[in-house]
């Protein structure tokens, strides 16, 4: 069965790239718009992966990761930040938060998805 | 993809304006830090999106616009009237680029005025000298690693924090990927799980010694690592490379692992070395290294001496494991081979007429060794036909698109094997037949939705084994052939008679007749037809047949039934008149006399009775207009062909035989039920009948009315 | 110069069918055969007499009195087979040609060559490139690949036809 993947951004091109490039890996995707709606979902769907950008409305990237490792439903699942270069010290702040990895935008949809196997397994 | 890049534009359309809301704002209040902070967010935005949609002039120029701006942010710069004066005019810039298509030469001068504007305000220690918006992505394994040519051995120990899990991260994925990189033995270590009072459920307590041998670098390695790099203890150590001199096989005492390892002292290594036992043994009974340690020790000793005796042996192992041979050496082979059968059929033959039992035993030998000698032949040739099945989803893919249907392609048995020379005969007759299935088979999606089935087609290529035989299946979920169009046509056609009962498998065959597909009509209105006499000329030539099945709406499946090799096969040899005719054994299955007290019995149909059942058959001695005298009792060779039992009556049955198959050449290649021709012991020539079209072309003539 | 594709003097070999002398270029000639166990083909027509072993070859044999009109070759102890390279559509093919007996190679100068009379002449005028001269006897030099090509071996299917029923 196709591996489920919520991509959580407010940009909607982003959304529409990831998610464009998963399904045609033959990942199943779910979107989020932002953080407080990724989690809103994340509590009721069991997901095998989250893909979140760090800056956005609501609830930005490191809120979502907090509260996903909080959980329960997911607790566990692989999370990958979207980062940009001028963000390091978010990184590092994701990665105490709990993400398993990251990406630096911008990004190939090649580099996505060989990020996207790695933590998958 | 298209509608990504399209959002893209709208939302940095949307961007624009907020940019410009928020500049015009900051014109009012030059102090907002969040003001500040939304034009740079909005210039992130846009760069970062730009670079991954292929927008690079955006990218590039944007990229100068925040830098200025995260200076400002950073209280290195202040909001001046010609900085905001520049950076409306970089919206405009912005905006104007998004209107070029990707790939399109730009008017740059507008943007270069405006960086040179921009760099002119900002402290001259602080702007970088070139700013780029190449961003060192994660160094992903297998995409900026080189390859080194030398194998090295690694010992890795892996130790992640106990919160790994809780990361998302999976270990054992970490280790896999190391096994992915070449030959990796693991052994986890235990010693750190606590009492379980302690033990927290969702923490990692254990850590893994791997001992790697591979040819990527370091670099390789560490990437593995590359998430979890800081919060896990990694060493990694290289411990053995294939450049070493010494080419000894063996490897380090056990004792020197565990304290180049850190596991062990030498002040207690020498203590326990007194005791003059086994020395692992000694460490794990005096409770110095834990059971698992002295394992994993064990584990890098055997592999690095396994690693360093294959290196030893390499250039024999390599030689041996597989050679290249040109195909035309191979074919030669085949062909001595094909001969030394002939030559040992005549042996046989002359032995046993001769009735020394030496000689009869020596001849016997022979044979058996010749047997092998054949089967191992033929065996080098047989290839899987997977290879071939890659390229035809290729075909299928390029196909589908270039015609608008969406159509997948699953593919089963690829590792069947089949005879080299056979699988590149099968290449043409396939592609005709996934083309047909594709273009006439599968409807348009819209066409498919409305009859209720899924938008997506499914062609489907499978192989496997069936007796001698491969079986190849090529089903699609298409429209099904049209039977009664076909029927009419092939009426038309004189290909068979109007008042003929004949069954749709039959019928669906006409497809295949020569002829059949020049109409036009009919491949629109059925779906099919396309030179399909060619696919079937090209399987008749393997010596295969070809067979469909066909529900109207729901697909149509195509089954090619293919003999393993073409060069030899085991046969019955029998004679009529003074001729001898070679069968082909496997559809074989009995012989009984024909008398002609059941000639007379069966009132002249050509039928038999065999222990009450009623079988027909084909007098070949008629068929072939063989005059001379016929002998009192005849021979009936019972075969099954595609399940129907028919007989085919002979003088005689001279017993069986290992046909070498030689060609009849482009002369006889029109001749209807005659698939080659073998030479004898004696050195005469037989013929090779081929009994389903034998059949066939006999109930066609029968259907004619003859 | 007489006939248009002979310019250069060429050795021909020299063959009897019936009383009739034909030659044929020897750059076409492999070897020439003692008669030998020819294995009928069932439904096909008179002159395609049959296949025979060359050193382990399956090689059709053709009756060339019959192909060209005559009775059918008798077995002496001068019936040979002809083996012949024959260029069929662009492939070269093997095939063993029957004549009553082969008598020399000769060589004719392409000067000494006339192109075939379209009258008077048994044969289908198109197998014949010219007609030569040897001993003040008439020789017809014979255009093999014509003779054998697809066109003239495709009343093949209608000789299986005739002969179908049983």
């Amino acid at each position: 069965m196709a591996k489920l993947i919520m991509t959580a951004d407010d940009s909607a091109s982003v959304r529409q790239m990831v998610a464009f490039t998963l399904k045609q890996n033959g990942y199943d995707v779910v979107e989020a718009v932002d953080g407080k709606d990724a989690l809103n979902k994340l509590n009721v769907q069991k997901v095998d992966m989250l893909l979140t950008d760090l800056n956005m409305p609501n609830m930005d990237g490191i809120g979502l990761i907090k509260g996903v490792r909080a959980g329960a439903l997911n607790k566990f699942i692989p999370i990958v930040m979207l980062t940009t270069e001028s963000q390091d010290s978010r990184k590092a702040e994701g990665k105490a938060a709990g993400a398993t990895g990251w990406i630096v935008k911008p990004f190939k949809p090649e580099q996505l998805i060989a990020v996207v196997k790695k933590v998958l397994g | 993809m298209e509608q990504a890049i399209a959002t893209y534009k709208e939302e940095a359309g949307e961007l624009l304006a907020e940019l410009e809301t928020s500049l015009l704002e900051l014109e009012e209040t030059p102090e907002d830090n969040d003001l500040i902070n939304r034009v740079f967010r909005a210039m992130h935005t846009i760069k970062g999106s730009g670079a991954m949609f292929g927008f690079d002039e955006i990218a590039t120029f944007t990229h100068e616009v925040e830098t200025v701006f995260d200076m400002v942010r950073n209280g290195k710069m202040t909001v001046t009237k010609r900085l905001l004066d520049l950076t409306l005019k970089s919206r405009d810039h912005i905006a104007y680029l998004l209107g070029c298509p990707i790939g399109e030469e730009v008017d740059r001068s507008p943007g270069d005025e405006i960086i040179s504007g921009l760099r002119q305000l900002v402290p001259q220690l602080e702007m970088p000298q070139k700013g780029s918006t190449e961003v060192p992505a994660i160094n992903l394994p297998g995409l900026s690693e080189e390859e080194l040519s030398n194998e090295c051995t690694w010992r890795i120990r892996f130790r992640p924090l106990p919160n790994i899990l809780i990361c998302g991260t999976n270990p054992i994925s970490l280790i896999n990927e190391l096994r992915e990189l070449g030959t990796a033995h693991v052994v986890a270590q235990f010693d750190e799980i606590p009492q379980i009072d302690e033990l927290v459920a969702e923490n990692c307590y254990i850590y893994w010694d791997i001992i790697l041998t591979t040819s990527r670098g370091e670099d390789a390695i560490k990437d593995v690592f590359i998430f979890v790099e800081d919060d896990c203890d990694i060493k990694i150590e290289l411990i053995d490379k294939s450049g070493l001199i010494d080419r000894d096989e063996g490897y380090k005492k056990l004792g020197d692992i565990l304290v180049e390892r850190g596991d062990l002292s030498p002040v207690e290594m020498q203590k326990v070395l007194m005791l003059q036992k086994r020395f692992g043994e000694l460490l794990v009974e005096q409770g110095i290294v834990s059971p698992e340690k002295v394992q994993s020790a064990l584990v890098e000793q055997q592999h690095v001496k396994g690693v360093r005796k294959e290196r030893g042996e390499a250039p024999q192992a390599e030689a041996a494991a597989s050679i290249r041979v040109p195909a035309e050496r191979l074919d030669q082979l085949i062909n001595l081979v094909g001969e030394m059968v002939t030559v040992q059929a005549h042996l046989t033959q002359v032995s046993m007429a001769g009735g020394d039992p030496t000689f009869i035993a020596i001849s016997e030998e022979v044979e058996r060794l010749t047997n092998e000698l054949r089967d191992t032949a033929l065996n080098i040739r047989m290839l899987p036909i997977g290879s071939t099945f890659s390229k035809f989803k290729r075909l299928v893919r390029d196909l589908s698109s270039e015609l608008g249907k969406e159509i997948d392609m699953e593919t089963f048995g690829g590792d069947t094997e089949l005879d080299k020379t056979v699988i590149e005969k099968l290449n043409d007759p396939l592609v005709h037949i996934i083309r047909n299935s594709i273009d006439h088979g599968i409807e348009m999606p819209e066409a498919r939705k409305a009859a209720g089935k899924p938008s997506n087609g499914t062609v489907y290529l499978g192989a496997e084994h069936s007796g001698d035989s491969v079986l190849i299946t090529i089903r699609d979920n298409g429209g099904g052939l049209d039977r009664d169009t076909i029927r009419a046509k092939a009426i038309e056609k004189g290909l068979i008679s109007a008042t003929a009962e004949i069954s749709d498998r039959e019928i669906y065959a006409q497809i295949f007749a020569p002829g059949f597909s020049t109409a036009a009509k009919v491949t629109s209105v059925s779906g099919r037809g396309v030179g399909m006499d060619v696919v079937k000329r090209g399987i008749d030539g393997l010596r295969g047949s070809i067979s469909v099945d066909s529900v109207r709406g729901t697909g149509t499946t195509i089954t090619l039934k293919i003999p393993l090799t073409l060069a030899i096969i085991d046969s019955l040899l029998v004679k009529i008149g003074k001729d001898h005719f070679v069968l082909p054994l496997a559809a074989i299955e009995e012989c009984v006399e024909l008398t002609r007290e059941d000639i007379k019995n069966s009132h002249g149909r050509n039928l038999a009775n065999v222990r009450g059942v009623i079988i027909p058959y084909i007098p070949l001695r008629q068929h072939f207009l063989i005059t001379d005298q016929r002998p009192e009792i005849e021979q009936i060779v019972i075969a099954d062909i595609h399940g129907t039992k028919v007989g085919f009556v002979v003088d005689h049955v001279v017993g069986e035989h290992q046909t070498v198959i030689k060609s009849l050449g482009k002369m006889y290649r029109d001749v209807r039920g005659v698939s080659g021709a073998t030479i004898l012991g004696d050195g005469t020539v037989a013929l090779i009948l081929d009994m389903g079209v034998l059949l066939q072309s006999v109930e066609e003539l029968e259907n004619a009315g003859v | 110069m007489s006939v248009a594709g002979i310019t250069e003097t060429v050795q021909y070999l020299t063959f009897k069918l019936a009383d009739e002398i034909f030659a044929l270029d020897v750059a076409k000639v492999r070897e020439i055969l003692e008669i030998t166990n020819i294995t009928k083909v069932p439904q096909t027509p008179d002159f395609m007499r049959g296949v025979i072993n060359l050193r382990g070859s399956v090689v059709p044999v053709i009756d060339m009195r019959l192909k060209f009109g005559m009775s059918a070759t008798e077995q002496t102890v001068n019936t040979c087979i002809i083996v012949v390279e024959v260029n069929m559509d662009g492939d070269t093919t093997i095939l063993g040609a029957l004549a009553d007996s082969v008598q020399e190679v000769v060589e004719m100068e392409p000067e000494s060559i006339e192109a075939a009379p379209h009258i008077g002449a048994r044969l289908n005028t198109d197998f014949i490139k010219g007609m030569g001269k040897v001993d003040s006897r008439f020789v017809m030099i014979l255009d093999i690949d014509k003779v054998f090509s697809s066109n003239e071996l495709a009343d093949l299917g209608q000789g299986s036809q005739s002969s179908d029923k049983f």
